[in-house]
């Protein structure tokens, strides 16, 4: 592959200062400057550049920690207790110790996602080329809001992702060593090198994105994308199957290239599980998406794969152990995860095949996607037909089991949700297995009641074998993702956005760390369904989405549709397609109000922030990734919600809205600094329980910008979803009504009640146009 | 407490997309099945009517058997010293969204077209008659609507009486839809303003006159006469026009005048039926976009919907994207479709005179009101494909344009050309440039160039 833009060769070239013989042009890059957007003030930032606008965030939403280890051992003066006032021999405080745990978190998940998108990226350069135009959605000019807005860049061509991709890498690396031991000492600054992480990740995951979409003819932004199957029950046992596991869908796709052009796709199953799975279905929707990360053990268990790949992250670590114990063959694809497996990637295929269809060798490790597609299909043909009886997994064997258990309860005591396993346990004693089929919902697949169990019983086969009739009779249909959100489409939403018909932009994102299962993402994705906001979705929550019916058998895929739109269910697709999420408010910014995008961050987070009611929910945020995602997502002002488990993350974002001190805004058309109300009142926050999050969710998507109608509707939602669950009315209304106007004519008297109890008149909550950001007023010269 | 507490279901906007699907429901109101079924707002005098009055006449909703449809009536009369003939549309149009507030309460379409739908859960739970229905929307009515001072609803299910009426109100929706449609800014000395995409466009402001609706095609000029009554100081308001600087372009000494003030300075004067000068400005949620194409010095249309590229290779995205964010740019115009209706449509540019392409659908939508003459000689995406033939479509179909053509004395349609690269001939396949409009050229700079140049930047011209 040529490295150089432009290679000129002349024999003679005669002009009017002389004749050039054998004169040869080479450029290496060219760039296409007909951008006509003039260059905002912020191109590439560095660590530092953002800092002031993470202050005025990090002041009004000051962190809130909750350390999840008292103790910090990272270099060998320690291990340092950090507890009451102490410091450690570095110097540094409790604060200033999460605040770097959450920066390294954030580091490992941007690096996650950056890694991630370079291996995409160089793989399809080399496929398709430099010069591979980028062609993201239908009816979009603005094809890569995130790198546009962070870079300052207009990306046209593959070869100008690697721009971008540089610089994050760069930056990542400067990160990193902020952390390393008597460097970075300040927790505010730490959780400013986080938000930074952040924004990197934005930027990576939408790199790794638009180049796959652009060559593999993923859908582009289609709200019809098609439907594809998911669950259990989708695979067809009685075929050869595949399983990929895994994120990075370059092995997957062709594994599915050589079935088709071998014509076998009809003769061999192929499933996936986390985000391979998503873009495996985007690729070709005939692939089945078998569920979400915490099914990956279940599925394996099941004994259902007869070959399994891997490719990066979310994998379970311990997947050899567990596919040595059922014969099940492993292909490694990623040198990020490798799984100790000897490198075959220069072999003949056919000799790989030999191996792991004997037996010889239990794993091979793959790098070339081509090699792995063939070697895969070869190998499933061969293993499937001997694994032939290994399938099944008998209830008798189960009862047996059960009754060697010794009742100890170390499994409910190692189990993140205190699932009733014990119970379960004795009742299968007595031949019910009922209470442990009901774990199956429930349980997210951790497995760490089996490494507690004194008598190593194998807990969650035995959940999946109770459950079995259930499981395999489960398929649900699924909308595969579609990538961004149109340029039309934001244009659409944009006067029922003003005027406040479309409450507000919620993203249901992340992981399957549930408290009480995927059920709760599906009721919290309906409530705000109903209520007709716009609902978008990637990753294992929009799997969990598809898995729960109403009582006439349809789930939300079938009940609304896939439009950018009021009442519409938007499946981006994989982890990665969460910077259309983050882009389509970027979007919002550019195209109503026409501002520039341009290297621009702190104007269009300003804007964001202060307008643009979207909120984040990670109800099963588990991972590193979900932590950068988030980071991402607060810099941009877009509060982010979480479950239970996400007060691990240790730390949240919370505002005070009794200090009327920290809810100051500039008046842009004045320059006069006024009191809007705690809108929205934080930036990131840990929910108890699913109805808890709900009226939160639906309180954060206030903003100082709102119109009287668009409050009025959003104040609608807020209190009738508050007396629904609490049973009152809320008691901070006061905060948020402005003027009378705001007031929802349907609940007029009993709000009006409660405003006269607060002393609340119309004068003390200003609805200006709104700045956290001097320069932004304005003022004619 | 709440308003409706003696209503037995619940009332609120989170019912508003609520659907109620044939076997939920109890009853259907009109819909598909019956000929006659209208709803009608009326404007009363003070004494005509007797404040919160519900009459039924004919069957109530219980009298019904379950599943049954039935023609059905609403007349709503209202009566208040602010209350005008001009307003009942306006008020009409509340009905549907009121009506969808009710838990288990469906209604479509409007006037001479509804179709309502009662769910079974919801009767069940008590909303059995017709005064429930009635007490809800007088109270909505009044408390959003606070002009309305006296309202007496009129539910009709009796069939001779709603045939009766059907054909009356028939009579009153065409004398409404005559009058808005003879009306024009002349006739009028208040024209209302429409601030509320400030929060996005923080410099737009929407005129709205009897002949221009606001950009997003939401709000008439009835519509803004009936919010600005509700809440003078809210985002529509009033605009005195003022004295007439040129009643052609549609420029007001009025209107300027609350442009300066609420654009802070930014807009000076708005001239409203222009697209050259001092053009009305474009928020982000405009309908469409009217665009000059010089090469045939006229205009094309296009709408948001258009998804393809339009006659000088723009999509809809490119071209509203040059006009957006509450700026003047010369030659594009974001706009309504139903001022497209508008007998002042880019009227000092010609008008309809002027137009040479628009997309198919929206030509078939609204060709009714352009000049007979003119529609055939608009091109469409199906009849031309670039400018190239474009221009011999209207010569061939000899659009009024060719004539102005001739008439300019130096203007000649600009020639459609190649791209031409100055003293340097290369094959184009070398330079990786795609989306260079035609007639564009472009310079090229060879930086640190000796033999080997480590960058090569191409710019193209700046647009006009």
């Amino acid at each position: 592959m040529s490295k150089k833009d432009l290679k000129l060769k002349f024999d003679e070239l005669s002009s009017v200062i002389g004749t050039f013989k054998g004169l040869e042009i080479e450029v290496g890059r060219i760039f296409d400057d007909e951008w006509e957007e003039p260059m905002g003030p912020t191109p590439f930032p560095s660590v530092g550049t953002l800092r002031n606008w993470d202050r005025k965030l990090l002041e009004r939403y000051k962190p809130f920690y909750m350390p999840f280890c008292d103790l910090c051992c990272l270099c060998t003066f320690g291990k340092c207790d950090l507890t009451g006032d102490k410091r450690g021999a570095c110097g540094i405080d409790m604060a200033g110790q999460q605040s770097r745990i959450v920066l390294i978190a954030c580091c490992i998940g941007a690096s996650t996602h950056t890694a991630h998108a370079r291996h995409m990226l160089d793989h399809l350069l080399e496929e398709f080329g430099r010069n591979a135009p980028l062609e993201v959605a239908l009816n979009t000019g603005v094809e890569a809001p995130n790198i546009r807005l962070v870079c300052g860049i207009r990306p046209k061509t593959l070869r100008d992702l690697e721009d971008a991709l540089d610089y994050v890498e760069t930056q990542l690396v400067q990160l990193m060593a902020a952390a390393h031991t008597g460097q970075e000492g300040d927790n505010i600054d730490f959780e400013s090198k986080a938000f930074h992480a952040g924004m990197l990740d934005h930027v990576a995951m939408e790199v790794a994105d638009i180049s796959q979409i652009s060559t593999l003819g993923l859908p582009k932004g289609d709200p019809e994308a098609p439907m594809t199957e998911l669950g259990y029950g989708s695979i067809d046992v009685s075929k050869p199957v595949i399983m990929c596991i895994g994120h990075n869908v370059l092995p997957s796709v062709d594994i599915i290239d050589y079935l088709m052009e071998n014509k076998l796709f009809g003769e061999v199953e192929i499933g996936g599980l986390c985000c391979t799975a998503h873009d495996m279905s985007r690729y070709d929707k005939r692939s089945k998406v078998i569920g979400p990360i915490s099914w990956q053990l279940r599925f394996i268990r099941a004994g259902i794969p007869d070959l399994i790949v891997v490719d990066e992250q979310c994998l379970r670590t311990d997947i050899m152990i567990e596919a040595r114990k059922l014969g099940v063959p492993v292909i490694a694809t990623s040198e990020k995860s490798c799984l100790g497996l000897p490198d075959r990637t220069h072999d003949d295929p056919d000799a790989i095949v030999r191996d792991l269809a004997s037996g010889a060798v239990d794993g091979v490790l793959i790098i070339d996607p081509k090699k792995v597609g063939e070697v895969t299909v070869k190998t499933v043909l061969e293993v499937a037909p001997k694994r032939a009886g290994k399938k099944s997994f008998s209830l008798d064997e189960l009862s047996e089991l059960a009754n060697s258990c010794r009742l100890c309860m170390e499994c409910v005591r190692a189990c993140p949700n205190n699932l009733p396993i014990v119970e379960a346990m004795q009742a299968a004693k007595e031949g019910d297995y009922s209470p442990f089929a009901a774990l199956n919902d429930l349980c997210v697949g951790c497995a760490r009641c089996e490494s507690a169990c004194p008598v190593d019983l194998p807990i969650i086969s035995m959940i999946t074998k109770a459950n079995e009739p259930a499981n395999l009779l489960e398929k649900f249909p699924m909308r595969v993702g579609r990538g961004a959100i149109q340029d039309t489409e934001i244009r659409e939403v944009g006067q029922p956005i003003v005027f406040g018909e479309i409450p507000g932009v919620v993203a249901m994102v992340g992981c399957a760390n549930y408290p009480a299962g995927g059920g709760d993402v599906a009721r919290i994705t309906e409530e705000f369904l109903k209520r007709r906001f716009i609902v978008v979705t990637s990753g294992c929550s929009a799997m969990n989405i598809a898995m729960t019916r109403d009582e006439e058998g349809l789930n939300l895929y079938e009940k609304y549709s896939g439009h950018f739109d009021a009442g519409g269910l938007v499946n981006v697709g994989s982890c990665v397609s969460n910077s259309h999420i983050t882009g389509a408010a970027i979007k919002i910014a550019n195209i109503f109000a026409k501002r520039n995008l341009r290297g621009n961050y702190e104007e269009i987070a300003d804007y964001i922030y202060n307008r643009v009611g979207a909120v984040g929910v990670a109800w099963g945020a588990m991972s590193q990734k979900a932590a950068s995602i988030a980071a991402g997502c607060w810099r941009l002002g877009i509060p982010v919600v979480v479950g239970p488990h996400g007060a691990k993350y240790r730390r949240m974002l919370l505002g005070r809205k009794d200090k009327e001190e920290d809810w100051i805004v500039y008046n842009a058309r004045d320059g006069e600094e006024v009191y809007v109300g705690p809108a929205p009142e934080h930036l990131f926050y840990a929910a108890e329980t699913v109805e808890e999050a709900i009226v939160m969710i639906t309180k954060l998507t206030m903003r100082p910008n709102d119109t009287a109608k668009g409050r009025a509707v959003k104040l609608t939602h807020y209190i009738d979803l508050y007396k629904r669950y609490y049973g009152t009315m809320p008691d901070d209304l006061h905060l948020y009504v402005r003027k009378i106007t705001d007031v929802p004519f349907t609940m007029r008297d009993e709000i009006m009640v409660a405003l006269e109890e607060k002393d609340w008149s119309e004068e003390k909550i200003a609805i200006p146009d709104p700045t956290l950001l001097d320069r932004m007023v304005r003022r004619r010269s | 407490m709440s308003m409706f507490e003696d209503i037995p279901v619940d009332v609120g906007i989170i019912y508003e997309g609520e659907r109620i699907r044939g076997s939920d429901m109890r009853i259907e109101l009109g819909g598909p099945r019956e000929e006659y079924k209208f709803e009608l707002v009326q404007a009363r005098g003070m004494d005509e009517i007797e404040d919160g009055k519900v009459i039924i006449i004919g069957q109530d909703i219980s009298d019904f058997p379950e599943r049954t449809n039935t023609p059905f009536g609403l007349i709503i009369e209202v009566a208040g010293k602010e209350v005008e003939k001009d307003l009942e549309g306006v008020v009409e149009r509340r009905l549907h969204e009121y009506c969808n507030y009710i838990e288990g309460f469906m209604h479509l379409n409007q006037r001479y077209d509804i179709q309502m739908r009662i769910s079974k859960k919801s009767f069940d739970k008590g909303f059995t008659s017709f005064k429930h229905m009635g007490e809800v929307l007088k109270r909505l009515f009044k408390s959003e609507l606070s002009f309305i001072e006296k309202i007496q609803l009129t539910f009709i299910t009796e069939p001779d009486l709603v045939k009766e009426w059907y054909s009356k109100a028939l009579e009153i929706y065409e004398a409404r839809d005559a009058k808005a449609r003879g009306m024009s800014d002349d006739d009028v000395d208040v024209f209302y303003g429409c601030s509320l995409c400030q929060s996005f466009a923080p410099t737009h402001l929407c005129v709205i006159t009897p002949q221009r609706y606001a950009n997003c095609g939401a709000i008439s000029w009835f519509d803004g006469k009936a919010t600005a009554k509700v809440d003078p100081k809210g985002p529509v308001f009033e605009i005195p026009k003022g004295e007439v600087i040129d009643a052609k372009t549609g420029e007001y000494v009025g209107v300027n005048k609350v442009i300066q003030e609420k654009s802070l300075g930014e807009i000076e004067r708005v001239q409203l039926y222009t697209t050259f000068g001092y053009p009305h400005t474009s928020c982000g949620c405009f309908e469409g976009c009217a665009f000059f194409i010089p090469e045939v010095d006229g205009f094309g249309v296009v709408h948001r919907n258009f998804k393809g590229q339009t006659v000088n290779g723009l999509n809809f995205v490119t071209i509203s994207d040059l006009t957006a964010g509450g700026r003047q740019v010369d030659g594009f115009h974001g706009l309504s479709i139903e001022y497209m209706r508008s007998l002042k449509f880019l009227d000092a540019d010609g008008g309809w005179g002027r137009v040479v392409w628009m997309p198919q659908d929206i030509k078939e939508r609204i060709q009714d009101f352009l000049p007979p003459e003119i529609v055939p000689t608009i091109a469409t995406e199906s009849d031309v494909a670039d400018l190239h033939q474009l221009k011999s479509w209207l010569m061939e179909k000899n659009h009024p344009i060719v004539e102005r053509w001739s008439e300019e004395p130096g203007f000649a349609p600009t020639e459609i050309g190649e791209i031409t690269v100055p003293t340097l001939e290369m094959p184009a396949s070398a330079f990786p440039i795609q989306g260079i409009p035609s007639g564009m050229g472009f310079t090229i700079i060879l930086k640190n160039a000796k033999i080997k140049a480590e960058k090569m930047i191409i710019k193209a011209d700046k647009r006009r």
